[in-house]
């Protein structure tokens, strides 16, 4: 009997295997991602995990055992889970908020709100931390200026929080009001109209619709928020989190593996955030019958449901907004704190340093975008609808490019590609994979949740009538999840104009990019220069956008689908 | 579908052969024949960013050599000479602390090249065998925010010792010795000053008096100067510089138990791909002309060459009582120190 089973699975392996054969292009797909997932996320990975076990030529877990015995370490491995936890609440709280207002509620100024949650997305990551010290901190406007305080404690764990917070609340908006769109209203009117109330449908119908993208949410921004350092090292003060620590013991005295260990613990963290949310999605089905939703919904009007969210939503869009017009103010401010009158003295700087990052960063993104952005769409496609031999690796490898800190996956960069049979450092080579690495597994996300909502039949039937892998792909399967592809193209832009943990070891003198001149502008506490770079960044994301957007709309998929 | 590809594929085209222009735009020829005409060069430079950039653009329009330049502080270029050993893009370290470049040449990662010009700087501002040479000298000492000190009723410490006084718990920001060679010469310096044992007592008192450890050496005199951290320790020269960049509330003093000072050197990197117009950019930066283009922009740290004049604002740092600075041992030391340093601070570090 056992013999049998196993017979048939192997059968059924070798059918597979020579489906995809006998399907050329679907074979070289194939081949070409997992070389590329192979090349540069899993050889860096064992590279750094070598690294890590390495002691005076010989194997050995000195490093590790170095991590749990001292209260230091696990001080930090504490803090960055507190902090990971804290904001992946706080920060799927707010996104939903956003998200169920923009996609269910009948109010003003909807749009303003969408430009305002975009804005953390379109800029560096460290930004609102630069801006949270200049309202919050000792001399901020807000602490000192309107209150009064002496001494405001922006530094540590509260800081962290609030930036933190706003940095990702809109990974968790795009990802749930994308989904939220999908939801066929006629599900919730059904509910209606057999008596639920508004409460009821939004928590039997809504929600559990929602949960697998709730879920979802939580994990990117748990993930992203034990990664991040670039908020950690302007605003942390003393409460050190893993991701900083690995940075300032790899960078800083160069005990790389010291710091891999501390990374490969953090990497254990976050796939393990990863596979719980895995399991805890793939128990759901969230099938909602076709990709088109038959009508438009019904929004909500009743004041008492409007009203509050509209308040909060408000306030919070203030807060953001806030933070955000303090950076174009800071580029004409002569010095921050001290002397509040105008000058155009930084412009003028930044023009003396020369343009060449800002137009190499842009060009680097410009090309990353397209490749990142169908390569996505790509994987999610091989990952939900093709069988093949190395699916579950190449599924699992490239979600973990997003577990894996920046700074690290540079680091293994620099390991892996320095010397040996593939040399890349100081190209621009090696910049536009750490592009497309990074900001993939966020259009391979969006990918997967849009084809999970639409019946796989609609493809099965193109593939029956005779349709290869690719026609489906191309005919079929892109066109209905073109608002997930068109998002992806923006989201990959936007993240890889703001990148800059990777690529902080990647640049060269050849090489410049504008994240990495920020931070090192705001390192030397030259804020109004940073300032000026921060706001010429923003324009460009902005303007892309608006370009992709309009390219798009040509494609029969309108602006608001463009899940930003 | 397949217009949007197609349009996606001519966009692509169109920014490879703008990226292509740009490129050559940037190496357009100097217009007479120079000795490093044609040449290139990659630096990294531990200057202050304006004093880096005003010096690349004297260097190329004197020797016509193209250079391009990055601007990382003292430890990181270090970390990067370390990375990149195997396959090293830079050619030339230009500023940042003499001790992290002694830790680099123990490593191997310098390149020995007595500069002709190295001769008339005296010997204890190079190295014997020519790995750094030494090109400005800048010294150790106290900054403090006016304000905060005249609100609080207090006054500027005097002495490395008063910054252990309660009353600065939580108020003093200072470089991280790992990635800065400014907070690693304080560190050697309070060595040099109690003696190992002693010394590291004081650094881990001092380590629950700090409020920030930031990057880059620089940065605590700005915060300081913002009157985002009352107190900081930095360099005297960084001190004025942000004075007349503004900062009013900035004032400062050299401990006067005696204080460290650092060099600033230029060093060639090992088996970097441009040596001989590294060897070029060597021989400028120790010229005269070259170092006394650093007070045109707010660099006033005293200079290595004999014939150069050092900056006006300096003079007010003249009469300070110097420690006498053991350079090759503090650079030996280094690494055991800074391991040390984070082995004393991480496990006394408070909890909240």
């Amino acid at each position: 009997m056992q013999t049998n089973t196993r017979k048939l699975k192997m059968k059924s392996e070798i059918a597979t295997m020579k489906n995809v054969i006998r399907d050329p292009a679907l074979f070289t797909t194939i081949i070409i991602v997992l070389s590329i997932v192979t090349l540069f996320i899993v050889i860096p990975l064992f590279r750094i995990m070598g690294s890590s076990f390495l002691f005076e030529g010989g194997v050995s877990t000195k490093y590790y055992e170095a991590i749990f015995t001292k209260a230091y370490n696990r001080l930090i491995i504490k803090n960055t889970l507190k902090l990971g936890l804290t904001v992946s609440i706080l920060a799927t709280s707010i996104g939903f908020l956003f998200a169920y207002a923009s996609a269910y509620l009948k109010m003003k100024s909807k749009r303003l709100f969408d430009a305002i949650a975009i804005l953390p997305i379109i800029s560096p990551p460290f930004l609102i931390a630069l801006s949270a010290i200049l309202l919050f901190g000792r001399t901020g406007l807000i602490s000192r200026g309107l209150l009064g305080m002496r001494d405001a404690e922006i530094y540590g764990f509260k800081g962290l929080v609030l930036v933190q917070t706003l940095t990702f609340f809109p990974v968790a908006y795009l990802v749930l009001s994308g989904l939220l769109k999908q939801i066929d209203p006629s599900v919730e009117e059904a509910s209606r109209s057999l008596g639920a109330s508004r409460s009821e449908v939004f928590r039997t119908v809504t929600v559990p619709l929602m949960a697998p993208g709730i879920a979802n949410a939580a994990l990117l921004i748990f993930i992203q928020s034990v990664a991040d350092f670039g908020n950690p090292m302007v605003i942390g003060g003393n409460y050190t989190t893993m991701a900083a620590q690995i940075y300032l013991q790899g960078i800083g005295s160069m005990d790389m593996s010291g710091a891999t260990a501390l990374a490969m613990i953090l990497l254990v963290i976050s796939v393990s955030a990863f596979i719980i949310q895995k399991y805890y999605v793939g128990k759901k089905s969230y099938i909602t019958v076709t990709g088109k939703i038959s009508r438009a919904r019904q929004l909500i009007d009743e004041p008492h449901i409007v009203k509050p969210i509209q308040v909060l939503v408000i306030l919070i869009s203030l807060l953001v907004g806030m933070m955000y017009i303090l950076v174009p103010i800071g580029s004409f401010v002569k010095l921050w704190g001290v002397n509040y009158s105008l000058t155009l003295d930084h412009f003028r700087y930044v023009m003396d340093l020369g343009i060449k990052p800002i137009l190499d960063t842009t060009v680097l993104a410009l090309i990353a975008t397209p490749i990142t952005g169908i390569l996505a769409m790509v994987i999610a496609f091989l990952t939900v609808r093709r069988r093949f031999p190395g699916r579950s690796y190449m599924e699992f490898t490239t979600m973990l490019a997003i577990a894996i800190p920046g700074t690290v996956i540079g680091l293994g960069y620099v390991l892996t590609f320095n010397t040996g049979p593939v040399v890349l450092t100081g190209t621009a080579t090696i910049l536009i994979i750490a592009f497309m690495i990074r900001s993939m597994p966020v259009g391979i996300r969006s990918g997967i949740a849009a084809l999970q909502q639409i019946d796989p039949s609609i493809e099965e039937a193109a593939s029956i009538l005779g349709a290869s892998s690719q026609k489906v792909f191309t005919s079929v399967t892109l066109p209905m999840i073109r608002p997930a592809f068109f998002s992806g193209l923006v989201n990959s832009f936007a993240r890889s104009m703001t990148l800059v943990s990777t690529v902080i070891f990647l640049v060269s003198a050849r090489w410049n990019l504008l994240t990495v001149a920020i931070m090192a502008q705001i390192d030397q506490g030259k804020i109004g220069v940073a300032s000026v770079y921060s706001t010429i960044l923003i324009i460009i994301v902005a303007s892309v956008i608006s370009l992709i957007r309009v390219i798009v709309s040509r494609f029969g998929v309108s602006a608001d689908d463009i899940v930003l | 579908m397949k217009r949007f590809f197609s349009l996606v594929l001519v966009l692509m085209m169109a920014l490879t052969v703008f990226a292509g222009c740009a490129s050559d735009e940037a190496a357009a020829p100097a217009a007479d024949a120079l000795p490093g005409d044609g040449l290139e060069l990659v630096v990294y430079a531990g200057l202050m960013e304006d004093h880096a950039i005003l010096a690349m653009r004297e260097f190329e329009k004197e020797t016509g050599v193209n250079v391009d330049m990055v601007r990382m502080s003292g430890g990181e270029i270090f970390a990067r000479i370390k990375a990149e050993k195997e396959n090293p893009s830079a050619s030339v370290w230009y500023g940042g602390g003499a001790l992290t470049f002694i830790q680099a040449k123990n490593e191997g990662l310098l390149e020995n090249y007595q500069s002709p010009i190295a001769e008339t700087i005296p010997a204890n501002f190079k190295d014997s065998e020519g790995a750094w040479t030494g090109i400005y000298s800048g010294y150790l000492g106290i900054e403090g925010n006016k304000k905060w000190l005249e609100e609080n009723g207090m006054e500027l410490p005097k002495t490395f010792d008063d910054l252990l006084k309660p009353e600065f718990k939580g108020n003093i920001v200072i470089a991280h010795p790992g990635s800065s060679s400014t907070a690693y010469n304080f560190l050697a310096t309070v060595i040099q000053l109690k003696g190992e044992e002693e010394g590291f007592k004081y650094l881990q008192k001092f380590n629950e008096q700090v409020r920030q450890y930031t990057k880059s050496g620089s940065a605590p005199g700005r915060m300081v100067g913002m009157g985002e951290a009352p107190i900081a320790i930095g360099f005297l020269h960084d001190a004025i510089k942000y004075q007349k960049e503004g900062y009013e509330d900035l004032i400062f003093t050299a401990p006067e138990d005696g204080t460290g000072y650092e060099i600033g050197a230029v060093g060639i990197i090992k088996d970097g791909p441009d040596q001989e117009a590294a060897k070029l950019f060597v021989d400028w930066a120790l010229s005269k002309e070259a170092q006394e283009l650093g007070q045109t922009v707010g660099s006033y740290q005293f200079l290595t060459n004999p014939d150069a004049n050092p900056p006006e604002a300096a003079m007010q740092l003249k009469g300070t009582t110097l420690i006498d600075y053991d350079f090759v041992w503090a650079g030996n030391q280094r690494q055991a120190f800074i391991e040390k340093f984070m082995e004393l601070t991480q496990t006394e570090l408070p909890t909240e």
